[in-house]
């Protein structure tokens, strides 16, 4: 009877595991089918109908992404804009986050607020006003206007970031520092540099991703010269060409994997979501 | 002159740190805003007077008022269906389970890349050719046509929750992992099932989190514009709508456009202010509760 019961006990447990298992397989297939189904329409031939793999395999479609989507162009536009956002949101955040994590100063919740707030509106409606403000100012369809229009997304990532980063830095390993005779220089590069180094890392890699992503500015502040992948991607759906489509998106994706790579490994990755304080 | 620096010298530094950031937020922000508020006054194409009209055709068109009832249908369907999927996701991989680090990679993807493949991607799988409707026509019997699902509302809260949903689910996570143990083994020690104490201890003192977490996740998905402008078909939210207002008619309605974003953050921002209090009042309960 005993062992009866524990069997049924143990049985109950396994099916728990089992159920557990199920629920994130299912998950994460759901997460990777988009992707395989991508990558699988990228290389196919011929598919058509209700095949679940391509009949032939071909890399005709990267010739024509790289060809007619013009995709080396695309990514050299793509990076030089995620540079330029990435580094005027990093010292934007630097003096900023400097400012709200280690002054003090009177309305601080209010000002942090204040400039944590493009992050609570939806991009596309100060988009339109980005938009005619850099019409009149023939910032349209240059590598800085688009990258500027992409700061006004990424910098309150980078303020939020390095302002937990220097509100963690420890005022008594500094004092420490300066009891064993280091000076200030010294200080700045032995001490503070290497603590807060993988805050101003994480912040990049935060900014450069927001950056890379970006489709609502982008949309309404590119040009003939700046187009970006998501702009390209979008353009390439509009044609309905689905293969090349999806040869461009596997080769846009890479970027994007490498960079989870790193912030998994790097990076909290609470960070990312950039929770509210105070919710 | 000496006495002055030496007085304000700290207050001064502040300003000259903070300078960039609001420099940076007037002229990419606040700047475009008052633009956008002041063309949403003017009538269509011209730069002097003002008019509510712009306003007054949006809000009084039957087409206007079901784009916004559609975009808080959508908003609200992908955040609740997160939060479903979150909890119970959360509450696996919180147990460590083998390979936890793969699985917790997978919630993080839709998050890092661009929503436009994200779209793609599921437009092929969920497509009638997709692996989906395979799936459905071989195994499941009594489908003898694909389903639609693409080019749908729920279609669309099935690709919401698919992008949106690891910000509920992180937060949710966080949340979890932030929790004593010992507040549960305490309930366990006093005789409480595994159930009761997951339903009377542990989802009161995540539900803040959770919450937290549903309000990023909503945000994202009422503001979605690349997704919808490639799945979403005939059925446009309101951020579409924006930009079919700038990007369909010759010359562009500019006016019409900015009335319609003004209506678009003024009804987040009150939903937002709305949820907050929820939030703070819900996540006081929880605390009280416990107490």
């Amino acid at each position: 009877m005993r062992t009866l019961a524990r069997a049924y006990l143990r049985g109950l447990w396994d099916g728990k595991l089992v159920l557990g298992y199920t629920l994130l397989l299912s998950f994460s297939l759901l997460i990777i089918a988009p992707f395989l189904m991508i990558l699988l329409r990228s290389v196919g031939k011929g598919w058509f109908g209700r095949l679940w793999f391509p009949p032939q395999l071909t890399l005709d479609w990267y010739r024509w992404a790289i060809e007619v989507g013009n995709i080396p162009e695309v990514m050299k536009n793509t990076l030089i804009i995620g540079v330029i956002a990435v580094a005027v949101s990093t010292v934007i955040g630097i003096f900023a986050g400097w400012a709200f994590g280690r002054r003090r100063m009177p309305g601080k919740e209010f000002l942090m607020a204040i400039v944590l707030l493009p992050r609570m509106i939806p991009p596309i409606t100060y988009a339109l006003g980005v938009a005619k403000i850099f019409y009149t100012l023939d910032l349209v369809d240059t590598y800085l206007g688009v990258a500027l229009a992409h700061v006004s997304v990424c910098a309150p990532y980078a303020i939020l970031v390095l302002a937990t980063t220097f509100e963690a830095l420890d005022e008594r390993v500094l004092e420490a520092a300066g009891v064993c005779g280091a000076n200030t220089l010294k200080r700045f590069f032995y001490v503070v540099l290497p603590l807060i180094m993988p805050g101003i890392l994480a912040s990049m890699i935060f900014s450069f991703t927001h950056s890379y992503n970006e489709f609502t500015l982008t949309l309404l502040t590119y040009g003939p010269h700046t187009v970006t992948l998501p702009v390209r991607t979008y353009l390439a759906v509009g044609d309905g060409y689905w293969e090349i489509t999806s040869a461009m998106a596997v080769i846009m994706v890479l970027p994007s994997l490498l960079i989870l790579a790193m912030i998994q490994r790097r990076a909290k990755p609470e960070r990312l979501v950039g929770g509210f304080k105070g919710v | 002159m000496t006495s002055f620096w030496r007085t304000h010298s700290t207050g001064l530094v502040t300003l000259l740190l903070l300078l960039p950031a609001l420099a940076g937020f007037f002229g990419l922000f606040f700047y475009p805003m008052l633009l956008t508020v002041i063309l949403s006054f003017r009538p269509e194409g011209q730069i002097v007077g003002w008019t509510l009209q712009n306003y007054g055709t949006f809000l009084r068109d039957p087409d206007g008022q079901w784009v916004i009832a559609l975009t808080f249908l959508l908003a609200l369907g992908a955040t609740a269906l997160s939060v479903l999927l979150s909890v119970p996701l959360s509450l696996i991989l919180r147990r460590k389970v083998r390979g936890h680090q793969f699985y917790r990679l997978m919630v993080l993807v839709p998050l890092v890349i661009p929503g436009l493949i994200g779209a793609l991607g599921l437009l092929l799988f969920w497509g009638p050719r997709g692996w989906f409707n395979l799936f459905l026509l071989q195994f499941v019997p009594f489908v003898t046509r694909p389903v639609a699902v693409n080019y749908t509302p729920h279609g669309l809260i099935f690709f919401y929750v698919w992008l949106y949903f690891p910000y509920t689910c992180v937060t949710t996570l966080s949340a979890l992992e932030a929790l004593d143990p010992g507040i549960e083994e305490a309930g366990a020690v006093a005789g409480a099932t595994p159930w009761q104490v997951l339903r009377h201890i542990v989802l009161p003192l995540i539900t803040p989190g959770i919450l937290a977490g549903s309000v990023l996740t909503f945000m994202a998905a009422f503001g979605a514009f690349s997704v919808p402008l490639i799945a979403g078909g005939n059925y446009r939210p309101l951020a579409v709508e924006i930009y079919k207002q700038i990007s369909v008619p010759i010359p562009a309605r500019w006016s019409a456009a900015s009335a319609i974003a003004m209506i678009m953050g003024a009804l987040q921002v009150a939903f937002l202010a709305l949820y907050m209090r929820l939030v703070r009042r819900m996540g006081g309960a929880a605390a009280g509760g416990v107490r």
